[in-house]
């Protein structure tokens, strides 16, 4: 199968029905999105599919044939970060960092489809992401100082 | 005369419960289809252990646009098949929520068999519409084949038409 990775194509001999998730830690060893519950309750292997957020536990490779998938490693760079990535920085989110990955990669999924969510739209679309250092409230600011950042 | 006449037409009208609702509305009110067929909050259904409903997990908000769009796609999680793990998200083509009008759940089959019947409230369908929708719709077959952990819809998608069509024929009373 062929899929583009973080603008890298790839192609890739798996088992159709290998998770994405696995596909990108184990085959490609692209450690950001995390493993938390396989079964789309965490939110630690958020990526982008084409765009969107999507639980990387939760698609088949077979169903990514073809498509672009982002991790956090390309959504930005050290020298020009996403403005989410940005935000993070500057709110100091992470704590033990396991979950952060997920968070960035939802919210940055939600500003992209709804550039000037209200406060609870951010806090239902963040809800699916857990955390268990419990960052929710740097979590909810940075994402306040990126859509500020990005003017809306 | 007229006896038999009568009997026969009893006979020719059996069976008899095939063509009330009641069949049908077993089906529309079983969670796997009812729990999707919400109000305009917008809040999906979870069944319970209990065998009651919660509102689904994670603050899932379907939104006006039915399919989350304003905060978490649905896509975000359900892709077009099933999960295979215990508790994993299900899936099939174009999972989201139904159009607001055409609520069920906290319904009565009273109120859910004169919505089915009206074009404005069933996605303009005639009830023959209605009952294709039952037997092509991927969403609509998921209620039968829902993955693992779950019970499906009662009967199959084919005993539905049939029962829709019964109904209809018999002038599709409502109870
Ligand atoms: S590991 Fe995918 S949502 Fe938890
Ligand atoms: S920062 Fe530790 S789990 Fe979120």
């Amino acid at each position: 199968m062929r899929l583009t990775v973080d603008g890298t194509e790839h192609e890739l001999d798996v088992e159709p029905d290998m998770p994405l998730l696995w596909l990108l830690r184990d085959e490609l060893g692209l450690h950001g999105p995390k493993y938390g519950c396989g079964i789309a309750a965490c939110g630690a292997c958020t990526v982008h599919l084409d765009g969107l957020a999507v639980r990387a536990c939760q698609i088949t490779a077979e169903e990514v044939e073809g498509a672009e998938v982002t991790t956090i490693e390309g959504l930005g760079t050290p020298d020009a970060p996403h403005p989410v990535q940005q935000a993070w920085i500057e709110e100091q989110v992470a704590q033990c960092g396991y979950c952060q990955s997920g968070q960035i990669m939802q919210a940055a999924s939600l500003l992209a489809l709804n550039p000037a969510p209200t406060d609870a739209e951010i806090d239902a679309a963040m809800s699916g992401n857990l955390c268990r250092c419990a960052s929710y409230p740097r979590i909810r600011a940075a994402i306040r100082r990126a859509i500020q950042s990005e003017g809306a | 005369m007229r006896s038999t006449l009568a009997l026969l037409a009893l006979t020719f009208a059996l069976p008899a419960a095939a063509q009330g609702f009641d069949p049908i509305a077993e089906v529309l009110l079983h969670p796997r289809c009812a729990n999707c067929h919400v109000g305009d909050d917008g809040i999906p259904l979870w069944s319970t252990d209990a065998g009651g409903t919660r509102p689904h997990g994670f603050h899932v908000q379907g939104g006006e646009s039915r399919m989350g769009i304003e905060t978490v796609p649905c896509s975000a999680c359900h892709t077009e098949r099933n999960g295979t793990l215990p508790g994993s998200a299900p899936g099939a083509e174009g999972w989201a929520l139904p159009p607001v009008e055409m609520q069920w759940a906290a319904r009565t089959p009273a109120q859910i068999c004169e919505q089915l019947k009206d074009p404005e409230r069933n996605g303009g369908r005639t009830i023959a519409e209605v009952a294709d929708h039952v037997s092509h719709d991927p969403l609509v077959l998921w209620g039968w084949d829902p993955g693992p952990g779950r019970e499906p819809a009662p009967g199959t998608p084919e005993e539905t038409v049939a029962a829709i069509l019964a109904w209809a024929d018999a002038g599709a009373p409502c109870p």
